[in-house]
Order: C-alpha cells, then sequence, then structure tokens
C-alpha cells in the first residue's frame, strides 16, 4: 500500500509536470483526487490494513493528497497567471482614438468676465443688483449729475426711445435705484448691458459693464484704491501694476481713471498699450456729493465710492482678442475655445 | 486739445524731455493720449534754392532743376509746378527718412538722375493737404534743416481733455498746470497795444440787447490794415495744431484763442453798417449765412451779433459771410466776448455747427481774461497789418457779484482723501492753482479759486484739487473698514446662473446677440397679425435700420446667428443665449424686461467621430436637454402637451411644456417657411424657456427616499398601439396600477416597420419591481404584472404583444 501510494503520488507529480493548460490540470485532479480518482479507490484499501498500520497510511495518505493539491494548486495558479498574459497581450487598443466625450458646452467670454469679477467683489462682500436696460434720463444722466445741457453728455452718444427714455449708456443708474431703495451701508457690483451710438473696431453700439459702489461711514479715497489693487491682482496676477490717475465723471470727485500695466508687454511698451505701458481698464470715484444729495443720503455723515469697467475690454485683454466685433458675431469657431 | 512742447516752454520753465512732460500732464489728469515729433530725426532735410528748372525731356508735367544745398548744386526732378527759378524751397536729401517711413534714394526718373526730392507740407507731415511743394522765405540759410530753419523741430501733444478743463482749452492753461504742479511762475504774453489818440467812442458802438446771453462784451478798433499771407512762424505754428491759415488778421484771432483760450472775432469794420455792434436774440426764422457759405435758419433762443441793420456773426459760433475779412479790408472792429455756456451749445447743436470757439464758450470761458485776449490780439494785428489801434476799448459788462470764497476743511479732506496733509500744505497746493486762501479761526481755508477754473464752485472740488495736484501715487491703498452685512444673491441671480451651468454642462455654447433688431422680424416667424411680440420699442436714432427695434423675442437673433455659421460651414450647432426681452406694457412708461432662454440645435449628434452613429439631431435631442435641466432642478411632474404652441414651429413636432399648470414653455422643429425665411438649409430645432415661469417652480426643496436593499426583478411588455397613442398614456395606464412594488416604468423601444401593421407602432415597456420589505417572489411579481397587462388591454385596448 505505502509503494502503492509512493508510485500514485510520483505519476501525479509526473502528470502535473507534464501539465501545461489549466484544463491538462484539471484532467490531473479528476484523474488522482476526484471522487472516482485513483487516491480515492486506494483508500478504499485502508479498511483492510491492520487497526496499528491504518493510522500511519492513513496519515500517509493525507501527505501524499496534501502535496499533490498543493502541487496542482501552483501549477494552477501558474497556468492561470500565463493564460492571463497571452490574453492581456494579445488585446491591445489604439489609445490614440478618440474617446466618447459627452458634448462640451461654453459660456460666452463675456459671461465668463462678469461671473469672475463678480464672485472677486462676492468676497469682499459685495452682492450683485441689477437695473432696467431702457431707463430713464433722470436715473441715467441728472441723477448722476449730468444736467441737461450739459458738454458731459456727449461723452455718451446716447439711443433715445422718447424724450424721457433712453437706452442707459452705462450701469450707474444701478447706483441710484439701489441708494433709493437702501440706506447704508451700500456694497453693490451691478453688471449689465449698456448702449452707445456709436459702432467701429472698437466700440459695439451694444456692450457690457460692471458697476461697483460702496457707501458707509468713513470711506476714502484710499479705500477705492486697496479695494482696486485686490481687484486687479485677483484678476490679472499678483503683483499687477496699478495707478490712478486724475479724471473727470460727474458723478464722482475726486475722480480717477484706472490703468494696470500692460499685460501684454509687462509694462515695458507695446501695441496694445500704445507704447506706455499701461492699460487703461477702469473709471472710479469718490461718489460726488449732488449724487448723495438727489437720493437723500446725508454727505457730511457717509461717504463712498464708485467704479465702472468695460468687460469686453477686460474680456478682449484676457483672452487676447483684437477684435471687439469677434465677441458678437458668435462664430462658433470662437465660442468653441472657451 | 493739441499743444507743443516748445511753445509750452515760452510760459514756463521746465527740466523735463517730452516724455516726462507727458507723465506728468498724464498724471495731473490731462492725458496725453498722443506723441506727435515734428521734424526730429529728418535731419537730412534741408533749406535749398533752386538755381535753375527747366522741362522734362521724356515727361511734360516733371521738371529738371538744379539745386544748391549750400554745399554742392544737385540735380533733382520735380512734379510741381509752383516755383520758379530762383524760389527757396524744401530738399530731402538722398538718405532722408520722410513721414510714413519714406525714403528717399538716388534714382532715375523717366531716364533723368534725381538726387533728392522736393517737398511740399504735406510730405514733410506739416499739412494734410497742399499743393504743389512748400516754397520757404529766402532769407533762410541754405543747407540748414529745414526744422530748425523754421524753429519747428518741436513734440506735438494729443491731450484728451475732460469736459470740466475748460481753463485747459489754452496753452496758456496748460502752463498753468505745469507750473502749479512744479511750484513755478508762468511767463504771461505780452499784451500792452500802441494805441492811436482816436478815441475807440469816437469809430464803433456797442449795445448788448441780451445781456443774459453776452454777460461781457468788449471790443477794439483798428485801421489802416494791411491784409496779407502770415508770417512763417505764424503759419506753421498753427499748422502744428491743425488749423489752416487764412490771413494775417484771421490767424492772429486763431493764434490767440489757443494760446489763451478766448475765441475772437474780426469784422470787416467798412462792411458794419452805422459802424456798430448790437447783440440780440435772433428773430424767429431769420436767415443769415455764415462764413462757411451756408445759410442757416435761426431762432428766437439763438444769439447773434448784429450790426445797425443785420446779423454779422453767429455769437460765439461764426461769423458772417456779410462782414468777413477780406483782401480789401482796412478797418477792423475786433471782438473779445463771454457768452452763456448753454445758449451757444444749444444753437451749436441744433445747426450741428461745432466751431473751436463754441467748444469753448460751451465750457465757460475766463471772464476776467476777456480784454487781455482783446488786447494781445490787437497788438499782434498791428504788429503784422501795419495797423493801428484806436485809443481804448469798448466792454459792455453786466454787474457781477464775485462769487463767495468756499469753505474748506482740511480735516474734512483728509477724511475724504485718506490723507495725513496739514493745512499748511494744502493751502500751499491750492495757492499753486491760482487760488486766494486765507486761513480762518477753525483751521478752516477761505478760498476763492480763479476766475478762470470755472469748474470750482464747491468744497469738493477743491478737495479734487489738492489729491490732483499732490498727486494720486501719494495716497496710500487701505482696506475699507466696513460692516458685515448678510446679502446672498437673489432666487432670480441663484436660478440665472445655475441654468446657465446646466445649459452648458448639456453641451451647449452661448451666444450674445445685440438687443436690437430689424423691423419684419414678426413677419419672418409668422406671428399672428395679434401677437403681443408684434408690439416693440423703437429707437428714435438708431446707427442702421436692423439695429432699429428691441427685440420682443431671442429667436431671431439666434437664427441669424445659426444661419451665419451654417455659411460658415459650421453645420453641428447646439446654441443658447439667455438675455433679456424688451415688451411694452400698457399704462406703464417703462417697458417690462424679461429674461428668456432660447436654444437651437441642429446637425448631427456626435459630430463626425468615428464612434458615433452618423444620426443627426432631431426633436427629441431638444427636448433631453429641457429633461435634463428640468430634472437638474428638482422640477419632476412635467407635462408635455402637443398644442401647436408657436406658429413658427412644426405643427406636429412641437410642445408647450408645463409643471402643473404653470407654462414653462416650448420645444419644436422650425417650420420649413421660417426656415426659408432665415436661410436655414438644415433642419433646427428650438426651445423656448420663460424664466420667470422657472422661477415660479424652481427651487422646492428635495425630498429623498432611502434604497430598498432588496433585489429586484423586471419585466418587459411590448404592446401595438395605434400610431397616434402617446406613449405618456400607456405609461399612465402601467403606473394606474397602484401598487408600491412598481419603482420604475420605462420605454426602451419604440418599433415601426417589417411585422407591424400599418398605421401601428410597438411600444416596449420595462417594468422593474422591487420591495423595501423583502424579495419579491415570482408569484408576487407576476400578480401585478398580471394586473397590468389586463389593464392595458381592457382600458387602453391595446394588444400585447
Amino acid at each position: 500500500m505505502r509503494e502503492q501510494l509512493e508510485q500514485l503520488k510520483h505519476e501525479a507529480l509526473a502528470a502535473i509536470e507534464a501539465g501545461g493548460t489549466e484544463e491538462a490540470f484539471q484532467e490531473v485532479r479528476v484523474r488522482f483526487l476526484g471522487r472516482k480518482g485513483e487516491l480515492t479507490a486506494l483508500m478504499k484499501g485502508l479498511g483492510s490494513l491492520s487497526p496499528e498500520e491504518r493510522p500511519l497510511v492513513g496519515q500517509l495518505v493525507n501527505t501524499v493528497k496534501d502535496e499533490i493539491e498543493s502541487r496542482l494548486g501552483l501549477a494552477l495558479e501558474a497556468a492561470a497567471a500565463k493564460a492571463r498574459t497571452i490574453r492581456l497581450e494579445s488585446e491591445k487598443i489604439d489609445v490614440t482614438l478618440p474617446g466618447r466625450a459627452p458634448a462640451k458646452g461654453t459660456k460666452h467670454p463675456v459671461s465668463l468676465v462678469i461671473e469672475e469679477v463678480c464672485d472677486i467683489f462676492a468676497g469682499l462682500g459685495f452682492s450683485v443688483a441689477e437695473g432696467p436696460e431702457i431707463e430713464h434720463d433722470w436715473y441715467n444722466f441728472e441723477a448722476l449729475n449730468f444736467p441737461p445741457e450739459h458738454p458731459a453728455r456727449d461723452m455718451q452718444d446716447t439711443f433715445f426711445v422718447d424724450n424721457n427714455l433712453l437706452l442707459r449708456t452705462h450701469t450707474s443708474p444701478v447706483q441710484i435705484r439701489t441708494m433709493l431703495q437702501r440706506k447704508p451701508p451700500v456694497r453693490i457690483i451691478a453688471p449689465g448691458t449698456v448702449y452707445r451710438c456709436d459702432s467701429d473696431a472698437t466700440h459695439s453700439p451694444m456692450f457690457h459693464q460692471i458697476e461697483g459702489l460702496m457707501v458707509d461711514r468713513n470711506i476714502a479715497f484710499s479705500d477705492l484704491k486697496g479695494i482696486l489693487t485686490v481687484f486687479t491682482n485677483q484678476l490679472f496676477g499678483q503683483n499687477t501694476g496699478v495707478r490712478l490717475r486724475p479724471s473727470f465723471f460727474p458723478f464722482t470727485e475726486p475722480s480717477a481713471e484706472v490703468d494696470i500695466a500692460c499685460v501684454i508687454c509687462g509694462g515695458k511698451g507695446c501695441r496694445v498699450c500704445k507704447q506706455s505701458g499701461w492699460l487703461e481698464i477702469l473709471g472710479a470715484g469718490m461718489v460726488d456729493p449732488e449724487v448723495f444729495r438727489h437720493v437723500g443720503y446725508d454727505a457730511e455723515d457717509i461717504s463712498g465710492f464708485a467704479f465702472g469697467m468695460g468687460i469686453e475690454r477686460i474680456a478682449m485683454l484676457k483672452y487676447g482678442i483684437s477684435d471687439m466685433r469677434l465677441l458678437f458675431e458668435n462664430d462658433i469657431r470662437f465660442l468653441r475655445q472657451f | 486739445m493739441k499743444i507743443t512742447y516748445n511753445w509750452l516752454k515760452e510760459y514756463v520753465a521746465f527740466d523735463l524731455d517730452p516724455v516726462e512732460l507727458a507723465d506728468m500732464l498724464t498724471m495731473l489728469g490731462l492725458e496725453v493720449e498722443a506723441m506727435e515729433p515734428v521734424g526730429q530725426g529728418m535731419d537730412d532735410v534741408v533749406v535749398a534754392r533752386v538755381l535753375e528748372k527747366r522741362p522734362h525731356p521724356n515727361a511734360d508735367k516733371l521738371s529738371l532743376c538744379k539745386v544748391d544745398n549750400g554745399v554742392e548744386v544737385l540735380d533733382v526732378v520735380c512734379g510741381a509746378s509752383n516755383f520758379s527759378q530762383g524760389d527757396t524751397v524744401v530738399l530731402a536729401q538722398t538718405g532722408a527718412t520722410l513721414p510714413g517711413n519714406f525714403k528717399i534714394k538716388r534714382s532715375k526718373i523717366r531716364g533723368e538722375e534725381s538726387c533728392g526730392m522736393l517737398c511740399s507740407e504735406k510730405e514733410l507731415g506739416l499739412a494734410d493737404e497742399s499743393a504743389g511743394i512748400m516754397v520757404l522765405a529766402g532769407s533762410l540759410p541754405l543747407g540748414t534743416p529745414v526744422f530748425d530753419a523754421l524753429g519747428i523741430k518741436d513734440t506735438i501733444f494729443e491731450i484728451g481733455l475732460t469736459p470740466n478743463r475748460a481753463d485747459c482749452l489754452s496753452s496758456i492753461g496748460i502752463a498753468r498746470e505745469i507750473a502749479a504742479k512744479l511750484g513755478t511762475t508762468i511767463r504771461y504774453p505780452e499784451t500792452e497795444c500802441k494805441e492811436s489818440d482816436t478815441p475807440v467812442e469816437a469809430k464803433i458802438t456797442v449795445t448788448v440787447d441780451a445781456s443774459d446771453l453776452c454777460p461781457r462784451y468788449a471790443a477794439r478798433y483798428i485801421s489802416g490794415c494791411r491784409i496779407a499771407p502770415s508770417p512763417e512762424w505764424l503759419v506753421s505754428r498753427l499748422t502744428v495744431l491743425g488749423i489752416r491759415s487764412i490771413n494775417n488778421v484771421v490767424d492772429v484771432t486763431n493764434l490767440v484763442m489757443m494760446e489763451l483760450g478766448q475765441p475772437l472775432h474780426a469784422f470787416d469794420c467798412a462792411q458794419l453798417a452805422g459802424q456798430s455792434i448790437v447783440v440780440r436774440r435772433a428773430t424767429e426764422g431769420e436767415l443769415f449765412v455764415t462764413l462757411d457759405s451756408q445759410s442757416r435758419q435761426l431762432t428766437a433762443a439763438d444769439l447773434v451779433i448784429c450790426d445797425a441793420e443785420r446779423p454779422v456773426a453767429l455769437a460765439g459760433i461764426m461769423g458772417g459771410e456779410n462782414s468777413e475779412i477780406s483782401a480789401d479790408t482796412t478797418t477792423i472792429l475786433l471782438e473779445s466776448a463771454q457768452f452763456q455756456p448753454i445758449s451757444i451749445r444749444k444753437t451749436s447743436k441744433r445747426l450741428g455747427l461745432h466751431t473751436e470757439s463754441s467748444h469753448r464758450f460751451e465750457r465757460g470761458i475766463d471772464r476776467e481774461g476777456v480784454l487781455n485776449a482783446l488786447n494781445r490780439a490787437a497788438r499782434l494785428i498791428a504788429e503784422l497789418s501795419g495797423g493801428v489801434v484806436a485809443k481804448g476799448y469798448l466792454d459792455v459788462a453786466a454787474e457781477m457779484v464775485a462769487p463767495a470764497p468756499i469753505l474748506f476743511r482740511p480735516e474734512r479732506a483728509n477724511a475724504l482723501i485718506g490723507s495725513n496733509l496739514t493745512g499748511d500744505q494744502m493751502a500751499r497746493l491750492l495757492s499753486c492753482l491760482g487760488c486766494t486762501v486765507e486761513p480762518t479761526v477753525t483751521g478752516a481755508l477761505q478760498v476763492a479759486p480763479p476766475s478762470y477754473r470755472v469748474d470750482i464752485e464747491r468744497e469738493i472740488d477743491l478737495v479734487e484739487e489738492v489729491a490732483r495736484l499732490n498727486g494720486f501715487s501719494t495716497i496710500e491703498a487701505t482696506m475699507p473698514v466696513a460692516q458685515v452685512v448678510s446679502d446672498r444673491p437673489t432666487a432670480h441671480q441663484s436660478l440665472e446662473k445655475r441654468v446657465r451651468d446646466l445649459l452648458v454642462a448639456a453641451g451647449m455654447h452661448e451666444v450674445i446677440n445685440f438687443s436690437f433688431t430689424a423691423p419684419g422680424m414678426a413677419d419672418r416667424l409668422l406671428l399672428d397679425e395679434q401677437d403681443p411680440r408684434r408690439s416693440s420699442i423703437g429707437l428714435l436714432n438708431p446707427l442702421m435700420v436692423e439695429h432699429s427695434i428691441m427685440r420682443t423675442s431671442l429667436l431671431p437673433g439666434i437664427l441669424e446667428t445659426v444661419s451665419r455659421n451654417m455659411s460658415f460651414r459650421s453645420l453641428d450647432l447646439r446654441l443658447f443665449e439667455m438675455r433679456r426681452i424688451y415688451l411694452p406694457q400698457a399704462g406703464e412708461d417703462m417697458p417690462h424686461e424679461p429674461l428668456c432662454i432660447t436654444g437651437a440645435i441642429t446637425g448631427s449628434r456626435d459630430g463626425d467621430s468615428w464612434t458615433g452613429s452618423g444620426a443627426t439631431l432631431d426633436f427629441y435631442d431638444a427636448k433631453g436637454i429641457l429633461e435634463f435641466i428640468l430634472s437638474n432642478l428638482s422640477i419632476t411632474k412635467v407635462t408635455w402637451v402637443a398644442d401647436n404652441p408657436e406658429p413658427y414651429y412644426h405643427p406636429g413636432v412641437s410642445c408647450s411644456f408645463m409643471a402643473g399648470a404653470v407654462r414653462l414653455g416650448s420645444v419644436g422643429e422650425l417650420h420649413p417657411v421660417v426656415l426659408d425665411n432665415f436661410s436655414l438649409e438644415k433642419p433646427v430645432y428650438c426651445f423656448e424657456i420663460d424664466f420667470d415661469a422657472l422661477l415660479k417652480v424652481a427651487g422646492s426643496s428635495v425630498e429623498i427616499t432611502a434604497p430598498s436593499r432588496f433585489p429586484d426583478s423586471t419585466r418587459d411588455i411590448a404592446v401595438l398601439v395605434p400610431t397616434d397613442m402617446s406613449a405618456e398614456k400607456i405609461v399612465d395606464c402601467v403606473r394606474s396600477v397602484k401598487a408600491k412594488e412598481i419603482e420604475d416604468v420605462s420605454i426602451f423601444d419604440v418599433y415601426v416597420g417589417k411585422g407591424i401593421p400599418d398605421g401601428c407602432k410597438s411600444i416596449a415597456v420595462r417594468i422593474r419591481y422591487r420591495s423595501y420589505e423583502r424579495t419579491l417572489t415570482d408569484e408576487e411579481v407576476e400578480a401585478i404584472h398580471g394586473k397590468i397587462i389586463a389593464n392595458l388591454i381592457n382600458k387602453l385596448k391595446v394588444s400585447v404583444r
């Protein structure tokens, strides 16, 4: 019986050795370890052994069984690994073919800039305010200290609807509407569409502005400088040079034009900045007492600043767009890039 | 406003090069928009004399010249004919570069050698137009660079003046700013004139009948003038400022206006009936011919300068043809006046006549400078024309109360600027600007601005002046200290952003079209005669008829955009616009400006991708975009009603969609006639969403159910139904079996074709069953499923396949 076991073990291991494929090993398992296999058949002879010999041979049967099991297990694993390797090697795709992407959509660059600017100011505690585009002369001009027949009105060529109504020429009337509705403190940012009777490569009869207004106790021109420095640094990058220079708007005093160091040439002078090294990006100033008088605020008690910028101008600088008309032609080959 | 570097140096001393000066002016609020060098780098353009001039043998219009440049005699071919032998001319020698990067080379012109070019004013950049070459005074030294010889090597600054700075519409005004900044003084030009013994009163009279519109009118009388061309220095000074030279008298009035900011007018006194001036309002309908030979019809609001009989000038705007200075003029009445700004502006605007003079009067001139300018001009006219100035001047001035000084509080100024200047420092800055400053016991200052600063009326104006002159760059940037306020975006703002994000996520590209549109859009959209969108808001002064009315629908704009893209062969388009429309409101003066959303899709579903099916977009793609947005907004109970919602849709391929009773919008295939009207070559599917309606139903809170932990069981049913039966009806019928085990009902196939009878379609429905309590047995599922099938057969009379 012992010899038979040894013989069986020898044959089984030889068969495993000779095997190779997973199927061959399964056959080996059936032949030797199966219910009708050789080892099972041999174990049936255990009964004929003496009681002394029976546990010893029984132990031996188990050892042989374990040995075959473990060798077979290893061999099976190796075969499976080999088969997997062959399969993986045969399955090769062309990864350079395009994938099945969901359709890409884009926001218009004007919307992108409005969102970004509003986000920056939201972080500074400004909330968004809006107003009508077809506006009363009073809100668009008079309350902003443009008296009738004042030459300052020439600064803004106006589309008229009738004697009293016009297409707003700036987002500044939102200042007036907001201040008439609320008491200070006021901290708003007002994006919107505006219109001027003007059309060429750098002027569009319809364009967009964002207006900002902050009114509170003890607001100074230096605060305006601080807020606009933070803003321009967030929009155009840290350490973007900012300069304020005196200007004139009827509704602010002191008034300033705000320039940033040219984002194209870094201030060295190029065609975009007309060799000046500076780019004008917004107008600003301290709210004129006359405006406060129109909305019933006490200019002795509170003060504030306002600023306004052209969205298209910023979009053109940010994205390197040279012709403003591209923004309103809506060519899909242009829009797709944003 | 143009000014030159050299001219400024005549009035104020400074040690700045043109670039530094431009920077200083810009930082003072006088923005230098352009700098143009005159005659710089043009040393090869020299004074020369024509020694000989004869016809070119091979060309009728050319001549051959021998030209002396002081060193040698050169051959030059010239095309101009306005000069003769012996004239002093301008020679651009070989190697010179003229404006416009025009390089002068030795060349052969029709077989004749030419070593340079004789130049015109235009070629030198001195004039916009010129007839023939420039002929110089014979006294200029040959060989000298011409810009040195004429003293016009210079830099022209183009200054973009803001409308408040009327005082800077003159070279003396700009010089005053430089002096204020540098803390130096101005050298004012000479104004003293030699007078004869004849008193002016004996020669002319002035009557002002409208002193409200003409607060001051001053005049002088000059006799014995000889009208002649102006000397070279005057011509070139006016030329660089962009003013055409006329004659020695008119040029002086223009020069003094540019120098002192006071517009002047010279009348030919011989043409003035009664040797008198009457300033009055025009009579309604009065006709008057201005210097530009245009006949103008006047109104009673216009101010005219008249002689004893008729108007001779449109006050402050333009003189009259009937009294202009001519070659025969010998006696002159010189006017220096102040006119009321609004009156000048109204007349100038109404007549469309904007002049250097009206520009200054409507912004306000220096009342105290009227006589100064009169005297300066009289002196120069006498000097240049040999005239004699009568003794004294006439000065009709309305009583004027000097404005009270302005109370200026230095601490208020510091608070507004965020600066830390002392009262003394501020007083010094204001003094530099020409203000008279008196301290008071409280520390506040009494400030009287100079008469030329008509823009300074209030304390805040002085605050600005202090900040401006001290320099904005000296102000430290600070962050405001402010109250915390809670102010989150409104529901409208949040939803607008959310919907835009969702449309983009759905693969749509945002477009922005102009808010104005062309008339006739309603017809192109086939709108009914009664459609409210036919009533729109028109512009009084549109740039073009295509942009003359405010849109009442976003659709025309987006369809034109689709059409334009198609014309560039961009055929696969998914576009949306989310903007306002403008609707007149009965009984309201303000129109309604609701936010609208319109989408348009066309072309292939997957582009040209190798993975694509090649299928084109259809109605269900447009509807799917809407479903995607609505479900993201948690608007789940939406009904789609085939109610032929709009005339511009295909009646069978369009519907409205509602959330409960709220109509949210419409979706459909574009009507073939509308496709033609917008030159669209492929089917286009559009949708419109009423944003305000969406706002009403969006934002309700979402209730979440925890998922069941038990396995599902699915069953499919295919029903054969008439073609016109809606899928919704079948799903509703399935759902009408109220079993909580029905987790989901979906339509997974719609089939028409082989094996299906005509007029029918097969709809395949998949039902997913699941319990929250246990694993369902086959028997439990079959019991419900059987009920569903029975319902479909009994209620809908359909056959189950």
